[in-house]
């Protein structure tokens, strides 16, 4: 199957402090695949994520969506294409004082006429959309609370629902369950794989737990100071494997 | 022992940009540490020509030197700078956290202190070749002769050895601010002409005064005073719209404005920079000038009474808004605003649907603090004609002489005012703490 994002000697400097957050990294995704991030604080997951959709400005190296290149896109064509990446995060990023369904409803600000969007207003369809997204994330009767008001794992559901709203072609969790608890996470992550499996939508997770990584990931990329360092089967990475990624120190914990 | 190798990062500097970030801290501790120096040569002069001989104060209590003075302090003053930073100690060097060490991050001997010193005077003419030559911060030529070099604390503080902290009164940090503070405050006392004893010879003097205003007059408090044509509740009320109507236009104004001068908004290009300075110094400037120097621009502009002291409280409303509203937009969680960019919505969008949602409960609890402030203020825009309450109590002030009983007046409207702008501030503390 054909190369779904290609990332080529991508490399982030960050200028101050002269932090080399990536190191010439390069892989391919295939259309489908669950591709799990793994790695230390600090060693370039959330910035190689934000790197594929310019969250984050690249210093060098390109990254290919479909085969269009996204480092060369004007801003009008980098909205065009963020619209078919969808993203969730680690603290899921909702606008907290707004109600859940207007953040749901922010998912879909790439697509709605801009002057509508600009007097707060969405098309009857588009609230069905959201209310229906709300609905399998299983939290329609949270629609109309405010967004701080819902618990952790629920919040992370809206992100997935506002996700959902972008119907993502690719979708980038930045570390989506380590805010959670173990029994929150997998339930989250089980919405991920859905996504999956069933809507064909190609999955970037970074993850903290090798043992989520191994349950949930097709294929796993080890990255360790910007470098990868692994790129394999979940089932291929053994003891000797997880010093290296991890280093000496690690043991590994179990999430059930 | 081993010797240690030199741990100078040799990386050179490859632009004059780059070059002056690296020696940023030494230029900018070297500048402070001058203005210092410089502040104390100032106090002492100030205080040697008060108390022993007054040969060059002339008429107005002003210090003047011989022309020969003046350089005389500069020099003096960039050799105890020197001094010091060769000694390793100044308020400069702390505050940018520099250290001097030698090559090999040990401490200097003190004959490498002298040859430092003595050094820098040869190094200071040849500073602009040495940069341009080595292209490196630490090769300048009392660096190299001495062989040291100030050293960011940060990049060292591992290797230097552990020692108990002194209390911060014992540090030489602390020994310069309380000598410092000292200074400052005895030639305050003297330059402000604090006299304490006339403070409390001529009290009685004042006597009739405070028992005019403790028994206010409440005669006109609603019935006109027929001669004014006004009473102390309608100065009130005017006063009161003067401040909303002042808060209404600053906040309307500020709320775009402050966007132009939030950091987080305007990001990094050269333009959204451009346009960051310009809104932060519109703001600076304008809330620098007090609203009264406004109300006699605008007295001008558009004649004395209320719509000039509206216009004279907005502006400053604006200007002190603006900057109160960017600080929030500049505080706001930047978590959202990522979350809705990587929807592929425009800046815009991200604005309205991001930002605007978390600064709106500050927006309205500043514009009431605001509200209260300019409350305030419109007591004294009177004074140069911009109307509000401030007209009532001038002109009961303006009537001592004239009327026995102008100072109770005086009184009542005091005491009209403290309780409109208790009440305010009661109200708009409760409606405060329950939008936050």
């Amino acid at each position: 199957m054909a190369d779904h994002l290609v990332v080529e000697h991508l490399t982030k400097v960050y200028e101050r402090g002269d932090v080399i957050a990536l190191d010439d990294i390069s892989f391919s995704v295939k259309k489908d695949e669950f591709l799990v991030l793994i790695g230390l604080s600090g060693s370039g997951k959330s910035t190689l994520l934000r790197c594929i959709n310019r969250l984050i400005e690249p210093t060098a190296g390109k990254v290919y969506f479909d085969g269009i290149d996204v480092t060369a896109a004007s801003s009008r064509e980098l909205r065009q294409l963020r619209r078919r990446m969808a993203m969730i995060f680690q603290q899921f990023n909702l606008v907290k004082r707004s109600s859940v369904l207007t953040n749901v409803l922010s998912g879909r600000l790439g697509y709605v006429n801009p002057w509508l969007s600009a007097a707060h207003q969405f098309p009857p369809s588009e609230i069905k959309m959201a209310m229906a997204n709300l609905e399998r994330v299983g939290i329609p009767e949270q629609a109309y609370k405010r967004a701080d008001e819902l618990s952790g794992g629920q919040q992370q559901r809206v992100g997935i629902a506002r996700a959902l709203m972008q119907t993502p072609e690719l979708l980038m969790a930045d570390e989506p369950v380590s805010a959670l608890d173990p029994a929150t996470s997998h339930s989250v992550m089980q919405y991920l794989e859905v996504m999956n499996k069933e809507d064909g939508v190609t999955v970037i997770a970074s993850l903290h737990f090798l043992s989520l990584a191994r349950r949930y990931g097709t294929r796993i990329l080890a990255l360790k100071d910007g470098k990868i360092v692994y790129e394999g089967l979940p089932s291929e990475i053994d003891e000797a494997r997880f010093k290296e990624i991890y280093g000496e120190e690690a043991e590994q914990v179990e999430v059930h | 022992m081993a010797k240690r190798p030199s741990r100078l990062k040799s990386t050179r500097a490859n632009s004059l940009p780059a070059l002056l970030g690296a020696i940023r801290p030494r230029l900018f501790a070297f500048l402070l540490d001058w203005t210092s120096w410089g502040y104390v040569a100032y106090a002492v002069m100030f205080l040697i020509n008060r108390y022993w001989f007054v040969r060059y104060v002339n008429f107005y209590g002003t210090l003047t030197l011989p022309t020969w003075g003046w350089p005389l302090v500069v020099l003096s003053t960039l050799e105890l700078v020197v001094l010091s930073h060769a000694f390793g100690h100044s308020i400069g060097l702390s505050l940018f956290g520099l250290k001097l060490l030698t090559y090999s991050h040990r401490f200097p001997t003190a004959w490498d202190r002298i040859s430092r010193y003595l050094w820098w005077h040869a190094a200071v003419l040849l500073l602009p070749v040495s940069l341009w030559r080595s292209g490196r911060e630490c090769f300048l030529l009392h660096d190299v002769r001495s062989k040291t070099c100030m050293v960011p604390l940060a990049e060292v503080k591992d290797e230097l050895p552990v020692t108990r902290p002194r209390p911060w009164y014992l540090t030489n940090r602390g020994l310069m601010a309380v000598a410092l503070i000292g200074l400052t405050f005895w030639v305050g006392w003297q330059a402000t002409q604090i006299n304490l004893e006339r403070l409390f010879s001529r009290a009685p003097k004042s006597a009739y005064l405070w028992k005019a205003l403790v028994t206010p007059d409440f005669k006109h408090l609603a019935m006109p005073d027929p001669e004014l044509k006004d009473s102390i509740m309608g100065g009130m009320l005017e006063s009161i719209f003067m401040a909303l109507l002042a808060t209404i236009f600053g906040g309307l104004i500020a709320f775009p404005l402050s966007f132009l001068g939030a950091r987080n908004i305007m990001g990094f290009s050269p333009l959204g920079w451009l346009i960051f300075t310009l809104a932060r110094a519109f703001f600076n400037i304008f809330r620098s000038i007090e609203s009264i120097l406004w109300a006699v621009v605008f007295a001008v502009w558009v004649g004395f009474g209320p719509f000039a002291g509206v216009l004279a409280l907005t502006i400053h409303t604006i200007a002190a808004l603006g900057k109160l509203y960017s600080e929030q937009v500049e505080s706001i969680d930047p978590g959202p605003l990522e979350a809705i960019a990587a929807t592929g919505a425009r800046r815009w969008q991200v604005v309205l649907y991001g930002v605007i949602p978390q600064i709106i409960p500050s927006y309205l609890a500043f514009s009431l603090y605001r509200w209260d402030i300019n409350v305030r203020m419109s007591t004294v825009i009177a004074l140069v004609g911009g109307g509000g309450i401030g007209r009532i109590l001038f002109y009961y002030k303006g009537q001592v002489g004239r009327l026995s009983n102008a100072w109770n007046q005086v009184g009542a409207v005091v005491v009209a005012i403290v309780a409109v702008i208790w009440l305010l501030d009661y109200i708009s503390g409760r409606v405060r703490e329950k939008i936050i």
